[in-house]
């Protein structure tokens, strides 16, 4: 079929189903019975979020003007050390080698370490950069550059000390499985821009899925439409995308256009208004091949935006995925959220070591995600776009010796007290370094920031006051910054 | 693109009283409170020392010294005078917690206090009753009693049921809903020639055959394995392989035999600790070994333990009694009475099991590959069980008389890691790094002993730091040094323990303390082979190795520890008694039969001495306080409650007739389950949070109708409903009708639902003619889109499983916690991590992604378009035969039309196609009823039933 006849097809296709929709909507279906309900406004008197029942994904308002439309999430799986990126300690270097000292060692519970572990100092030289002179070891050259448009908090801290746990912490709020993840909080609170793209959307690298599965992208106690959609960087971006193999897009237009005529006779003879939103998400399904197909792309981009990411099409890899995070943040994809996975430097094994492992990953994300910080700021993206980085927890001051035993690599275990995240875009202040911990590193002290905390701002940012954007489950109205655990602040210091 | 999850018109079903009625406080004034109250005074939080759970607290005095509540005095009532204040701080609800109160809600709650402030419990929490069935308009519609509730209803919204459904139309719906499966043509050929000779009769045979056939259990299961959060994994990090299957199995089997469903939850809850109990009775507890186990490195197996517990406690409650129990695990519930206390009470029938998030999910049974050796399996299992405790409690008993106990106080300490020391009363004590694999030797002069008392130490005398790391010696050795130097090793003939159950057995040469927690004190009593009588001046060494280390690689070092001597003979003799060593041997031969026999190991529920339940202060396990027994909360005890209540006992409580929500919530998750939408909303919620139910009397009479006269038959129970005439209505919807009731609570037309995800898939084979009908066994893995599956450390790979385990139903395909087959939970299947009562169905465009391109579905349409071919060798006739095979309807000549005119369109474009063409079949001819095919199973009425 030539684009020419397939646009017009598409068109006069669109008109009539539309007016069908719409007809039977707005005179008999949910879509008007929710219209008459709410008046037009998704915010009742109760702060209880209404949704129309046939197009819960439609774009809605926040709560109050937000700062930031879109979140781009980067989470470094396994817990990257803030001691060789961010957290500068020349106090701790001074202890390298030492025994750590017992009242560091008191009530604490450890993943690996046992009995009395060695101090272990900052691994690579550290430098101050830009005008913000924020502190940056030597292993992220191109980071360094862009840090006058970054929030660093240095004083992140988190409860849990196991990636899986931790990880639920971090994107559901509860480190017990069964909530909602972010993601699903933002497209259930904001919708989607994107009818032809899913809202929500989760790129993993570096070949696994995180250690919580995909309960970190999950939907919880929401309803599942709200769950991240997995793409994948290599075939098919979303599961069953590609017309099957012997089908083309001609023929599936084809076979569409007389399944929806079917259909449509159906609808009338039932009556039943799930056929009418039946009918308009094979539209939906059809054009997100397109639309999917197309924003997966790569090759559409040119030599020298591939040279700023270091991308190669085709490639399953952190660059490609934070190319793609800017192609969805374009457009209009609500939430994007990206896994890197080999960050969990025990030193038990090369792979995951400071001095081995810990080079490579630094590469396969340095060049990367300052590529994505330049590109979103010079389209203009990056003032309504926020963009997170961190971990699941931070790591230890100390050497691990696993079980008691010194390992063959040098690493350091999981630490709950302390980590270090940098945010960018979307309403945070750029250029500044919040919170601080204490002369190791070990627990944050000034100004600390609890995961709920940074739940609570995210909120804040998009527009929402974390303690009114609820949903009734288990019969309480749950929310994101878990109401078991009350009393957490907004990051106002961050603000811009 | 939803079923309204949000209820549009959540008490549109609730008449209010009339002003010449009495207030009733459930239907009246409850709801009021739970809206604009209870959030500040409630069972979290009671603001003004005020809470509107309890009657005698809401009648209480509050803070400010004044009444709330003055029953029949409405002017002397505070809780009046601040609803109405114009006083911004006065006013309740403070303004900015919520809008003011209504006039007409303020105005009953007035008359309620002037009628005397009657409370009533909740709904729920009082036992169903049978009310005086309707008047109703027309006494020819019923077909089951429960049809006069229905057409009540409808009378009073003046509404009209719909007509009787067409043969095809009923003979789906019920097919779907009682097997999961699609009719044939010849099943709908022999119905329709049925009702030609007796309507009721050919319907009644219909409903029986459909019963009897396995097909059944096998749907209904997959309902019930959600509520079970039953997976082929762990969970968490790594997500290892679990062999829980034949669980899985086991429910299918109860379905498709009826097992009452009182005996069907006892045995789930407690079949362990039945009297006798058989092989499927121990398997039916794999249902609670469904929580998850952690298996990450560094992980804390107590922490995990407890999850377990906790979640069992959880999934009991909204499983049996759809209440949200988890609520008062850091307070008293918000909305229900049930205290923070009576939560913990509850947790502890669940704290006295073996398993302790072990790797290898210890203790578990062995579901023979013979079911003819099953019961000798079991049989076995239970004779050494008891066999061994009773050869220990010979020891227990000896130990209580012995009191001639000496320390062993050594004078040399050569530990291989850190230091170790000796205080006044005999204690060593260890400092330092104690690795895997580290040993403690001490030495000191040898005295005469007949038995040697290990006793292990926790580091906190306060019960409340308990459990702590573990202490297991995994290898204790005895050494007799004479003056010349010589080395004897002693040798061990028996070690007793203060109580077994642990996941290390001791045995004479070790594994004894505590793994992998120690829980406190704990002793062992080592017997030699013969009396130790050293000469002068000898020595004796001990060495403790210490080799444990728990899947959170924790090494499990013994940190404080005591040895005494006993010279007492008794010992000897015990362990040398003939009849003794006799049972040692048959012990140990039942224990190689038991070996030999060929099977799959699965965890299930083991009783093991009980541990003692503290209370965890907000929720918090490292913050214990009060001990509790184990109980059943107040609300719903009816007397049930006895000291020393078991497992067992809260099990039986659960099934018992004065139980007032074990039979409504099955009947709710029943009828939701054909209807679309229980009559109560929230199936997982019967509390007050939960919605109410659209007809309280018609969930009361099923109730009792099931508990009663069905005896608990989920087979009757559903024969009753579907032969019914609610059930048997067209789902035909006028436009008036989707209007005044879009989501079909009042059932003046049938149900139209979506298919379950297991549904799409199993339909798509049984349409093709590939449906394999082979029942139980290993889960299959059915082809799956390459790199779905990639866990950290976790090597495990999806090999797409051969011959007919391709086409196997859905309920046995491999369920991975952590990365679900995609093509079901697109089709809102859950994860299974936690229990789910109700499954939220969605309306996506990836949902018609998957039944238009995954190969599956196409693989299904290649077979589906061969079997029209073989059907005829004429168009029209074998779309039509399609039509039929996919939806069960005669196709009107203008679908028809629809289809041939696609046929051809795709024929004329695989001519010129050839390479495509030949991708889906040998000509564009065949290769376009493919496509056709793929076409008709996206049809509404192919995804609905």
């Amino acid at each position: 079929m030539n684009p020419e006849h397939f646009a017009r097809l598409q068109h006069s296709k669109l008109e009539h189903l539309t007016r069908r929709h719409f007809l039977a909507k707005c005179s008999t279906g949910l879509g008007a019975m929710w219209l008459a309900g709410s008046a037009g406004r998704a915010w009742g008197a109760s702060g209880v979020l209404k949704k129309d029942p046939t197009n819960p994904l439609a774009p809605a308002l926040p709560q109050f003007a937000a700062k930031a439309k879109r979140i781009i999430y980067l989470h470094m799986a396994g817990a990257p050390s803030q001691h060789e990126l961010f957290d500068y300690k020349p106090d701790l270097l001074k202890l390298n080698g030492k025994e750590c000292p017992k009242e560091f060692l008191e009530g604490k519970q450890f993943a690996f370490i046992q009995g009395v572990p060695k101090m272990l100092g900052p691994q690579y030289a550290f430098q101050q950069h830009g005008q913000s002179r924020a502190w940056v070891s030597d292993r992220l050259p191109h980071f360094s550059s862009v840090v006058d448009d970054v929030c660093f908090i240095k004083s992140m801290h988190t409860d849990q000390f196991n990636h899986g746990p931790a990880q639920l912490l971090v994107h559901t709020g509860s480190q017990n499985l069964g909530a909602p993840s972010i993601g699903a909080w933002a497209t259930y609170g904001l919708g989607s821009e994107n009818q032809n793209l899913p809202g929500f959307i989760v790129l993993t690298s570096g070949g696994k899925n995180p250690d919580a599965g995909k309960s970190v992208w999950g939907s919880g106690y929401l309803p599942s439409v709200y769950q991240g959609v997995q793409c994948r960087s290599e075939g098919e971006p979303v599961l069953y995308l590609d017309d099957p193999a012997g089908i083309s897009r001609d023929l599936r237009r084809r076979s569409l256009n007389s399944l929806d005529r079917l259909n449509q006779k159906i609808a009338e003879d039932v009556g039943d208004p799930e056929t009418v939103t039946r009918i308009a998400q094979y539209e939906m399904a059809y054009r997100m091949q397109i639309h999917a197909t197309d924003a997966f792309d790569l090759k559409q981009e040119n030599a020298a935006t591939h040279q700023l990411y270091g991308t190669q099409p085709g490639k399953e890899s952190f660059a490609n995925n934070c190319l793609l995070a800017r192609r969805l943040a374009e457009r209009g994809v609500r939430y994007i959220q990206l896994f890197h996975w080999g960050w969990d430097s025990h030193g038990a094994s090369a792979s995951e070591a400071l001095n081995k492992g810990f080079n490579e990953r630094c590469k396969e994300v340095d060049q990367p995600m300052t590529a994505l910080l330049k590109d979103l700021k010079q389209r203009g993206l990056l003032e309504d776009t926020l963009v997170v980085w961190g971990g699941e927890f931070g790591r230890t001051p100390m050497l691990e010796n696993r079980g008691g035993n010194d390992n063959p690599f040098v690493g350091r275990d999981h630490n709950p007290g302390a980590l270090t995240i940098w945010m960018a875009g979307g309403g945070v202040k750029p250029g500044i370094s919040y919170g601080e911990t204490d002369p190791i590193g070990y627990e944050a002290i000034t100004n600390k920031v609890s995961v709920h905390d940074l739940h609570a701002t995210m909120m804040q940012l998009m527009g929402f006051d974390h303690e009114k954007l609820t949903y009734p489950s288990q019969g309480v109205p749950q929310r994101l910054t878990n109401i078991t655990k009350p009393g957490s602040q907004i990051v106002k210091g961050i603000l811009a | 693109m939803f079923r309204p999850f949000f209820t549009l018109l959540p008490f549109a079903f609730i008449v209010s009283a009339r002003a010449d009625e009495p207030v009733e406080f459930n239907r009246d004034i409850r709801p009021i409170l739970t809206k604009h109250c209870t959030a500040c005074h409630g069972g979290v939080k009671e603001a003004g020392g005020i809470s509107f759970i309890y009657r005698e607290k809401a009648l209480g005095k509050g803070k400010s010294g004044e009444y709330a509540i003055v029953p029949g005095k409405p002017a002397e009532s505070d809780m009046l005078r601040r609803i109405r204040s114009s006083d911004p701080d006065e006013v309740m609800p403070k303004p900015k917690h919520g809008p003011p109160l209504p006039a007409a809600e303020i105005a009953l709650i007035e008359r309620w206090i002037g009628q005397g402030a009657e409370w009533q419990n909740h709904w729920a929490f009082v036992a169903p009753k049978e009310s005086a069935p309707a008047i109703i308009s027309d006494e020819t519609w019923p077909t089951a009693p429960f049809d006069r509730f229905i057409l009540h209803q409808l009378d009073r919204e003046n509404l009209k049921p719909s007509p009787e459904a067409s043969p095809s139309e009923w003979l789906r719906r019920v097919s779907f809903d009682l097997t999961g499966l699609p009719p044939s043509p010849e099943d709908l050929a022999a119905y329709q020639e049925a009702l030609k000779n007796d309507l009721a009769a050919a319907r009644a045979g219909v409903v029986d055959r459909l019963l009897a056939l396995p097909r059944f259990g096998e749907r209904w299961a997959a309902v019930w394995l959600d509520l079970a959060r039953y997976s082929d994994t762990y969970g968490f990090e790594k997500d290892p392989n679990r062999d829980i299957w034949p669980f899985r199995d086991w429910v299918i089997r109860a379905f498709n035999s009826d097992m009452p469903y009182d005996q069907f939850t006892i045995e789930q809850l407690a079949g362990d600790l039945l009297p006798n109990a058989t092989a499927d009775q121990r398997l039916a507890t794999a249902f609670h070994r469904n929580s998850q186990t952690n298996t990450e490195g560094g992980t804390d197996d107590e922490e995990f333990r407890v999850a377990a517990v906790i979640d069992r406690s959880n999934t009991t409650w909204t499983t049996w009694q759809a209440t949200t129990f988890g609520c008062a695990q850091c307070h008293s519930h918000p909305y229900d009475p049930i205290t923070h206390d009576e939560f913990y009470q509850f947790t502890a029938f669940f704290n006295s099991t073996a398993d302790y998030d072990q790797d290898d999910d210890f203790p578990r049974m062995k579901v023979t590959a013979d079911p003819a050796q099953t019961a000798e399996a079991s049989a076995l299992e239970g004779k050494m069980k008891t066999l061994r405790e009773q050869l220990n409690q010979a020891g227990q008993d000896l130990a209580k008389t012995t009191e001639d106990w000496k320390s062993f106080t050594p004078d040399v300490f050569a530990p291989s890691h850190g230091k170790l020391a000796i205080s006044a009363n005999g204690v060593i004590q260890s400092e330092g790094n104690l690795p895997k694999g580290n040993i403690h030797k001490v030495s000191g002069p040898a005295a005469a002993f007949s038995a040697l008392r290990l006793r292990i130490l926790p580091d906190h005398d306060d019960p409340k730091k308990w459990p702590e790391r573990g202490s297991l010696v995994t290898q204790f050795q005895v050494n007799l040094i004479d003056p010349a130097g010589g080395v004897t090793p002693v040798a061990m003939q028996e070690v007793f323990a203060d109580r077994l159950g642990d996941v290390r057995d001791p045995a004479p040469g070790g594994n004894v303390g505590g793994f992998p927690k120690l829980d406190g004190p704990r002793w062992f009593v080592f017997v030699p082979v013969k009396s130790v009588s050293p000469v002068a001046g000898a020595r004796l060494e001990i060495s403790m190795t210490q080799k444990g280390e728990t899947a959170g690689s924790q090494a499990t070092p013994v940190r404080k520890f005591a040895i005494e001597f006993s010279t007492r003979p008794e010992w000897l003799s015990l362990v040398h008694d003939p009849q003794r060593r006799a049972a040692w041997k048959s012990r140990d031969e039942m224990s190689q039969r038991h070996k030999a026999i060929n099977g799959t190991m699965v965890p299930i529920m083991v009783e093991r001495p009980a541990r003692e339940t503290r209370v965890f202060a907000r929720g918090n396990r490292l913050s214990k306080e009060n001990v509790v027994s184990p109980g059943v909360p107040e609300l719903l005890a009816n007397n049930n409650n006895k000291d020393g209540m078991t497992r067992l006992d809260m099990a039986r409580w659960i099934a018992s007739p004065e139980n007032p929500l074990t039979a409504r919530v099955m009947v709710n998750r029943l009828w939701g389950e054909l209807f679309g939408t229980g009559i109560v909303l929230t199936a997982e919620d019967f509390g007050t949070s939960g919605t109410p139910p659209s007809h309280p009397e018609l969930l009361d009479h099923l109730a009792l109708r099931f508990e009663n006269h069905f005896k608990w038959s989920v087979k009757s129970m559903l024969r009753e409903i579907v032969l019914s005439s609610t059930y048997r209505q067209s789902h035909r919807a006028s436009k008036d009708l989707v209007e005044k009731d879009p989501a079909n609570r009042l059932l003046a037309r049938g149900p139209r639902n979506r298919l379950s995800a297991e549904m799409v898939r199993d339909q798509a084979l049984a349409v093709a003619g590939l449906l394999s009908p082979k029942m139980h066994g290993p889960p299959v893995f059915p082809p799956q889109p390459a790199g779905v599956w990639s866990s950290v450390y976790n090597g495990a790979k999806w090999k797409d499983s051969k011959g007919e385990d391709r086409y196997r139903r859905g309920i046995y395909t491999y369920s991975k916690r952590t990365s679900g087959f995609p093509g079901f939970l697109t089709f809102d299947a859950p994860s299974r991590d936690l229990c789910s009562a109700r499954r939220l169905v969605s309306n996506t465009p990836l949902q018609a992604l998957v039944t238009l391109n995954d190969p599956a579905h196409i693989e299904a349409a290649q077979s589906f378009a061969k079997r029209m071919r073989d059907h005829s060798a004429n168009l029209p006739a074998q779309l039509a035969f399609g039509v039929l095979l996919a939806t069960q309807q005669a196709a009107s000549p203008a679908m028809i039309d629809e289809l041939v005119s696609l046929h051809a369109d795709c024929v004329s474009d695989y001519q010129k196609n050839p390479a495509d063409s030949a991708k889906l079949a040998e000509t564009p001819n065949a290769a376009a009823l493919v496509l056709v095919a793929n076409t008709m199973l996206n049809l509404d009425s192919a995804l609905t039933r």
